[in-house]
């Protein structure tokens, strides 16, 4: 069965692009966020196994969404989605955040590809 | 002249008054001590009637003067009381209480001559309708006061009633006390408020003025109480008073001529010793009595009034202002409190002596004022560069960026279709295509708001051309400079253009926009006048506000004249340096 996908981005063309370079790899994108807020709901409703989770995000920081979407509220890893992250800055400007957020892992934007996201969710 | 013959006039009839009553004195049957008397008339009628014609001719526009010579005639015809003939006796019957309201009068209104106070002037009139009303309905009543066998006849007597005559007496006594006594409590007030160096020249008539009152509310006591010899010993005290009071006025209008002088003496030593820089106004506040005592500076080089420290400066209300103008230009102002300018010439005077010392703590103030200015206008040159930096990193961010990216992932997919689908691969590098043409347009855009390539190529006329072009309203370029100007004026008249051609594009709905750049005496006159519908407020917007500071950091201005309905005008002045 196709992995499934939400992508969390506020802009539309790199959704696009992405939907359609994910469908390509073989991947199911279930669903399309602009906001961290709407990311949530949306993870909520569609419960997909992954969300790509773009860093920059109008409302709530990409890093505060990962962590909520992988952390119960004791803190403790729950079995939510895996969270990819992705921006069009390098990872080396986030330092650790991207560890401690509790994201699988990073893959700047123009890298994407399914073989990237097969890597990190191992 | 006129006022001299009329003082020399009433002097004469004064003196023929004093004369004349003296005259009739002597010769009255009904008095003992004839002597006494005339000497009462003539040494307080004349004291008051020759300094008041003293204080009138020194000074003409004060009423003291007059006060004092009305003084000294209504005591002569009080005087008259003493002969035995009928029309002096009621004369001075009627008149012989006046004199003590025109003294009440002059006390009030020392030493301006003008009464200050709605409680001041209630008063006056108090005692004027006593002194009036009162005497005329006691003559009415009464035959003689001292109940005289065969007196004079009173020619106001309508009928003799003892009784209705002591009622009326003991109504005009109290009434009487309560002047006397409201306007012992306004002296004492009018003392309180007073400074050291008023005080100085208040001082001998206020206390004379002062004991009189207290002497004279004593004695209408000891009247209504029945007390003669209470009555007597006080009268001849209040004689006594009644006498010294010219010559205090004398003395308090020398005194202050001294005061001043050794109060304008003490300032000139401590605008000498002062070093720190609140010494003038310490030595300013000491001369004139007014701890509370603040000096502002006129900045010439704007409109602007600034503390000694430069920072801008408004007057507290409630606060009396006293401009200081030197060579015919006003460099500061005193701002103290209210009864200071009771005594405008000692104002005037501390004024005139600190002007020197205040222009350069002027100079000083406005040094202030410019440095703080500078290191204002530093630091939003700063924080205005940062916020520049923040916009062009998330314009970069939000607009090439992404689409690179996204051209990045459409040629990936591009490759990967290549061979099974190359309908697919083609119309993705078309897509492409786009996204790099406008990535690169993005570019351009971003570059030009960092600096336009062709302003410093091609100078200001070419560069404003572009813009006008560019822009969707038409723009006529007007005369422009014939030589380059300094790199930092042309780079911040070029973006007043922009921004206001650009303000017009979006907001002023004109049809036609005009710019002109000017160099006058060693400014370069940026303006951009459209036809639009105005009423833009430069305070809204950040694009108007960066304008400003970068105007304010070449020291120049920015004006934007908007009426609405009636265009806009942005006009910006940037001092040019020599080049």
């Amino acid at each position: 069965m196709a992995v499934t996908v939400l992508i969390v981005d506020d802009h539309p063309s790199f959704r696009a692009t992405a939907r359609l370079l994910l469908e390509v790899e073989g991947y199911d994108v279930v669903g399309e966020a602009r906001d961290g807020t709407e990311a949530i709901a949306e993870a909520e409703r569609l419960r997909p196994d992954l969300v790509l989770l773009d860093v920059n995000l109008p409302d709530i920081d990409g890093f505060e969404v990962a962590s909520r979407l992988t952390k119960a509220a004791n803190g403790t890893p729950s079995s939510g989605p895996a969270v990819i992250l992705t921006s069009s800055r390098d990872p080396s400007d986030f330092g650790s955040l991207v560890h401690e957020s509790g994201a699988r892992g990073f893959i700047p934007k123009a890298e994407l590809s399914g073989a990237a996201l097969a890597a990190l969710l191992g | 002249m006129r006022t001299r013959l009329l003082l020399w006039g009433i002097g004469a009839a004064g003196v023929v008054l004093g004369v004349l009553v003296s005259v009739l004195i002597a010769v009255s049957d009904i008095i003992d001590d004839h002597a006494a008397n005339i000497m009462a008339t003539v040494l307080i009628g004349w004291s008051f009637l020759g300094i008041g014609l003293y204080a009138w001719g020194t000074r003409p526009s004060n009423r003291i003067g007059p006060l004092m010579v009305g003084v000294g005639f209504a005591w002569m015809l009080g005087m008259l009381q003493c002969s035995d003939l009928a029309l002096p006796f009621t004369i001075g019957l009627v008149m012989s209480p006046s004199a003590f309201a025109i003294v009440l009068h002059l006390l009030l209104a020392y030493p301006t001559g003008r009464l200050g106070s709605r409680a001041a002037r209630a008063v006056v009139a108090l005692g004027y309708a006593d002194v009036i009303v009162g005497s005329l309905v006691y003559a009415m009543l009464v035959r003689n006061p001292d109940g005289i066998e065969n007196g004079p006849r009173n020619l106001l007597l309508v009928e003799d009633a003892p009784g209705a005559a002591d009622a009326a007496l003991t109504a005009l006594t109290v009434v009487g006390l309560v002047a006397i006594v409201s306007g012992a409590l306004l002296l004492v007030a009018r003392w309180r408020a007073a400074s050291t160096a008023r005080r100085r020249s208040l001082a001998p008539l206020l206390w004379t003025g002062a004991l009189l009152l207290v002497f004279a509310a004593v004695m209408l006591a000891a009247d209504i109480a029945g007390s003669d010899d209470l009555e007597d010993g006080f009268s001849i005290f209040s004689v006594f008073l009644l006498t010294a009071a010219p010559y205090a006025y004398l003395a308090g209008l020398m005194s202050s001529g001294w005061a001043r002088g050794r109060t304008m003496g003490d300032l000139v030593s401590g605008l000498n010793a002062a070093e720190a820089r609140s010494g003038v106004r310490d030595a300013m506040a000491e001369a004139l009595g007014d701890p509370t005592l603040t000096v502002a500076f006129k900045r010439h080089d704007r409109d602007e009034w600034v503390d000694a420290d430069g920072r801008r400066f408004e007057p507290p209300p409630g606060r009396e202002v006293t401009e200081i103008a030197r060579d015919g230009q006003v460099i500061g102002a005193l701002v103290h409190r209210g009864g200071l300018s009771g005594d405008p010439e000692l104002l005037r005077a501390v004024a005139d002596t600190a002007a020197l010392a205040l222009e350069n703590e002027r100079l000083q103030a406005e040094l202030r004022a410019r440095v703080a200015e500078l290191r204002e206008s530093r630091a939003n040159l700063i924080s205005f560069g940062l916020a520049e930096r923040r916009r062009l990193e998330r314009d970069l961010h939000d607009g090439a960026q992404q689409r690179l990216v996204a051209l990045s992932l459409q040629v990936n997919l591009a490759r990967a279709k290549i061979d099974d689908d190359p309908a697919t691969a083609a119309t993705l590098l078309d897509s492409a295509r786009e996204e790099l043409a406008q990535a690169l347009d993005e570019l351009r855009e971003l570059a030009r708001g960092i600096h336009p390539a062709i302003l410093t190529d091609q100078g200001l006329g070419p560069a404003l051309t572009a813009l006008a072009e560019r822009s969707p309203v038409p723009v006529e370029i007007g005369p422009l400079p014939a030589q380059r100007l300094p790199s930092s004026v042309e780079a911040a008249a070029y973006f007043v253009v922009s921004e206001a051609l650009a303000n017009v594009a979006k907001y002023a709905d004109a049809t036609h926009a005009t710019v002109r750049v000017a160099r006058e005496d060693g400014h370069a006159v940026v303006e951009v006048v459209d036809d639009g519908v105005g009423g833009a407020d430069p305070s809204r917007g950040t694009g108007l506000r960066g304008l400003a500071e970068r105007v304010a950091a070449l020291d120049g201005r920015l004006e934007i004249v908007s009426p609405t309905g009636c265009g806009t005008i942005v006009r910006a002045d940037l001092p040019c340096a020599s080049s």
